[in-house]
């Protein structure tokens, strides 16, 4: 048996302790959330799936397309690693060919710095690859034949960040072309219900995030529609909301770009009725193209040593820690 | 479809997101060292969103349907898998990622039809072929049936024709399955097959069961006769062994056949048949000594001789002096019984009555000889009859070589069904030592073996290893299989599909082609005798009975429980029958219960009329 460091059993007790004081006030069984939410950050409504001839209607407007994006880095530290990108535009017709492209990055063959201290930098250039790929990738799909309605997977803030032209050329085509475009995000990492809390019951300290507020909150089949001025507030210019997709108690997150906002509650249904009841609430064709743009450990391994010098391969690229094997 | 994974020179996987693989089929490779020949060992699909947990999560039917509506169809996703071996081995590994096509017939038709139809025996049909059989030469086409779910259909499959000539270096063919496999049948389509080459043929048939002259009711229209060419003969009624023409060792053997013989009873034999013996002299001879052996000394029957009432007599007890002075002493009294209770059983069951040249002279017009009687008599007989054509065979060969006169005999089979029981593993048997030696020297004087046994792990190992020529039926008992495995070429994922096998589906692992085909028997052109249901037999029977006696009692209805007597004495006096009044009444009951007569009450009791 392992031996359990008794210290570590009594810090990890505390901490238990210290994260339940943090939420008392909220938590609490005199506090009603559901009043507190409809009153200052949103409506809660009921979706319905949706029939099988509002699908087949879909499918005629030439269904959905779903972009993702994968990357993995292998090789030890700044400059020595590689880092391989892919991003997949798939359509539920299955006429129209996915498309697929990628981009490699490694520092060695970049000019940019000595040694950037700032790991920031090193994201930000990754980040900056990764969406830059997956609206490409869109607008190659969406250009070859316009669907009903474009998925990204995640936040829409992030390609506005990280790939702005592109991205604006993408929305400019989508409205244009009368195609929905939508995120649909599984880890929300916002903080919009939480800081809206804060103004009012000043004791709350730290950030509180909205998915640990709406953790098992939301039935099934529920969303909670976010107010335009809070939407506003954030000044994204994309509107959204938090829906539980199925049974398990985790929320997901669905933004749309504001010209769209009206379509916002379809969209929802949509993502409803392509979840699995009994999944993490991920609607199953995002897992799909998640799967098949998924760039594994394996994988880069292999590409990198069928096509690299092993030499090359060797002497830049496999770190002390590949080798480990204890 | 593609090479895929890891390969070696043997084996590799093939994928393919359009075409299912089928299992047994052939497909070439292109690869860098030429086209390759493989076939497929194992087939797999697989859809890795369907059973679907994509990450984990358990994806319902109303997603998927949803999907559909929304025109993504997950199915659309499933891939084919294929394990592939190819057929000899190559110089280096198959290349990943070679194209992998459909052969076209010419390049595989040495593979698979090496032998012209006149040359060999046309069993069945090879097993998923028939996207070639359009392709494949006239001369292949339409030569049989098979029977399939929807019952008899035309050949549409390439056929399997196992090649007679090449008997001479792989002499002999076992045939393997459980019952119900269709062991017999194929036995049975090897036998016509043979038949219709005029091959001079032995069966040994213990279940009665080879005869080939119904015709089942399917080819009533295309019936093929075969009465000119078989003849059953039954052991005791129209064949058997001539006393006259024994020798010492063919009566041991014969004597030995239903349990091994002692030492002593060896020697009672040895010493007590003469040449040209016949039975009656034989077992007088014995008789006599064991009757001098009950008096227990010279003395004794000294004295029967001297009270001898008259001289016939006398004269028996003095040949009873004789023997017991000359034989006593070698041939202890409870052998010399042993070997005459033996002896009469033998006598009784008809072996000595009659003689084997019909055999011989059937043999020799090419025809196929079906033995038939009780396992244990086969076994005594066939010791006898094998030892002794056998031999024929090779006088005659064996003279040929020296340039010497014999008498003409020709190559023949011998096929038997059961065969464990005449050659078992483990236990001596003289049956066994004729099959062994065939089995080991045949080829050399043309004389070759077809065994068919539903326990080969029971079947003599040192035959088993000579047979080169392997029908594999379904098995089920994994020590039969794993015989199997360790005797055959078959692979493992062959024998992995051995306990599934259709009813008629074979592998053929044959020492000529050097690999496994999976192949169907083909449907037969003749039926076995004892294919009528059991249970439809006792229905029919007890139809017959009923009608039988409706004829006997119609014209003597009305009956009335007065008249019992009468209705018995006219019964016995017209037909012969004897029936007690209990009998006839629950006869008549048992016809009203049927339906077929009334019964109506009087005063007097019930009265049984026509309907």
């Amino acid at each position: 048996m392992l031996s359990i460091n008794d210290e570590l059993k009594s810090k990890l007790t505390d901490l238990n302790g210290a994260i339940a004081k943090k939420y008392s006030p909220i938590f609490s069984n005199n506090f009603d959330m559901k009043i507190f939410l409809e009153q200052n950050i949103g409506t809660i409504v009921n979706l319905e799936k949706l029939s099988e001839k509002e699908l087949s209607k879909i499918k005629e407007k030439g269904g959905l397309v779903a972009v993702d994006g994968s990357t993995n880095r292998k090789g030890g530290s700044f400059p020595h690693y590689i880092e391989l990108y892919q991003g997949l535009a798939k359509s539920t017709n299955q006429d129209v060919e996915d498309v697929y492209l990628t981009d490699i990055y490694t520092p060695i063959l970049s000019d940019i710095k000595e040694n950037p201290l700032e790991d920031e930098e090193e994201t930000d250039e990754k980040n900056r690859r990764l969406a830059q790929i997956e609206v490409k990738a869109a607008l190659e799909s969406v250009k070859k034949r316009p669907p009903y309605a474009l998925v990204m997977d995640g936040g829409l803030i992030r390609y506005t960040i990280y790939a702005k032209e592109l991205w604006e050329e993408l929305v400019e085509f989508c409205l244009l072309n009368d195609v929905i475009l939508f995120g649909t995000i599984k880890d929300i990492k916002t903080k919009i219900i939480g800081e809206e809390l804060k103004n009012i019951y000043k004791d709350l300290k730290g950030p509180l995030y909205d998915r640990e507020i709406l953790f098992g909150f939301l039935q099934y089949k529920e969303m909670l529609t976010i107010y335009d001025e809070l939407n506003k507030k954030e000044q994204s210019g994309f509107s959204s909301g938090f829906l539980r997709s199925s049974l398990s108690p985790n929320i997901v997150g669905i933004d749309i770009i504001e010209e769209q906002r009206h379509l916002l509650i379809d969209m929802a249904k949509l993502i409803v009725t392509l979840t699995p009841e009994n999944s993490r609430g991920v609607p199953l064709f995002l897992d799909i193209v998640d799967k098949e743009v998924k760039i594994t450990d394996d994988l880069i391994e292999a590409l990198l040593e069928r096509y690299l010098d092993r030499d090359i391969y060797e002497r830049l690229f496999v770190s002390e820690r590949d080798k480990r094997n204890l | 479809m593609k090479v895929l994974g890891i390969t070696t020179q043997q084996e590799f996987f093939a994928g393919s997101k359009e075409r299912n693989f089928r299992i047994n089929e052939f497909l070439v490779v292109e690869d860098k060292q030429g086209d390759l020949i493989a076939e497929v060992v194992e087939a797999q699909t697989f859809n890795r969103y369907i059973p679907l947990n994509v990450y984990g999560d358990f994806v319902d039917a109303s997603v998927i349907e949803s999907m559909k509506a929304l025109g993504y169809d997950v199915d659309e996703e499933t891939i084919y898998v294929a394990k592939l071996r190819l057929l000899e081995e190559a110089l280096y590994p198959v290349e990943t990622g070679s194209d992998v096509r459909v052969p076209k017939f010419s390049e595989i038709k040495n593979l698979m039809l090496r032998t012209k139809k006149e040359e060999g025996l046309c069993l069945g049909v090879i097993r998923n072929t028939d996207s070639l059989y359009e392709e494949c030469e006239d001369e292949f086409k339409d030569l049989l049936y098979t029977f399939e779910e929807k019952g008899l259909v035309k050949q549409r499959e390439l056929p399997y024709i196992m090649d007679l000539k090449s008997m001479h270096q792989y002499p002999h063919i076992g045939v393997f399955g459980g019952s119900g496999s269709g062991k017999s049948f194929g036995l049975r389509v090897l036998l016509e097959e043979l038949m219709q080459k005029e091959i001079p043929t032995i069966v040994l048939d213990p279940h009665y069961e080879m005869d080939f002259s119904d015709c089942p009711d399917y080819f009533k229209d295309e019936k093929r006769d075969f009465n000119a060419k078989f003849k059953c003969l039954q052991v005791g009624l129209h064949v058997g062994v001539k006393f006259e023409d024994l020798t010492a060792g063919d009566l041991k053997n014969l004597l030995d056949a239903s349990s091994p013989l002692s030492d002593a009873m060896n020697n009672v034999v040895d010493v007590l048949f003469k040449n040209k013996d016949s039975y009656l002299s034989f077992s007088n001879r014995l008789q006599a000594l064991t009757e001098a052996q009950e008096e227990g000394s010279v003395q004794r029957i000294q004295q029967k001789i001297d009270n001898a009432k008259n001289n016939d007599e006398k004269d028996a007890w003095e040949v009873r002096k004789d023997l017991f002075i000359q034989y006593d002493k070698t041939c202890p009294y409870n052998s010399v019984k042993g070997i005459l209770w033996r002896l009469r059983r033998l006598y009784n069951e008809g072996i000595f009555s009659k003689d084997s040249r019909d055999i011989e002279n059937y043999l020799k017009d090419g025809f196929l000889v079906i033995i038939q009687g009780s396992t244990r008599i086969l076994q005594v007989y066939s010791t006898y009859l094998l030892n002794n054509i056998y031999h024929k065979r090779r006088e005659y060969k064996d003279a040929q070589y020296k340039k010497a006169a014999a008498e003409y005999f020709p190559p023949f089979i011998v096929v038997t069904d059961e065969a464990h029981n005449f050659a078992p593993k483990g236990y001596e048997s003289p049956s066994k030592s004729i099959l062994k030696e065939i089995s080991q020297e045949g080829r050399k004087y043309g004389v070759f073996l077809a065994l068919a046994t539903q326990r080969p792990t029971l079947l003599d190992e040192t035959i088993t290893a000579q047979l080169n020529t392997k029908l594999i039926f379904r098995t089920v008992r994994a020590s039969d299989i794993d015989t199997i495995k360790e005797e055959t070429d078959i692979t493992s994922e062959e024998a992995k599909r051995l306990p599934y096998l259709r009813t008629g589906d074979v592998f053929i692992s044959s020492a000529v082609v050097g690999r496994t085909i999976f192949a169907r028997i083909r449907a037969a052109y003749t039926v076995s005798p004892h294919t009528q249901n059991p249970f439809d037999e006792l229905k029919q029977k007890k139809n017959e009975d009923d009608e039988k006696f409706m004829r006997i009692i119609s014209n003597k209805l009305p009956i009335s429980e007065m008249d019992l007597l009468i209705a018995t004495m006219e019964i016995e006096r017209d037909e012969k029958i004897t029936l007690t009044q209990d009998e006839l009444i629950q006869k008549l009951e048992n016809l009203y219960k049927k339906n077929l007569i009334g019964r109506e009450s009087t005063p007097f009791g019930y009265r049984y009329i026509k309907l």
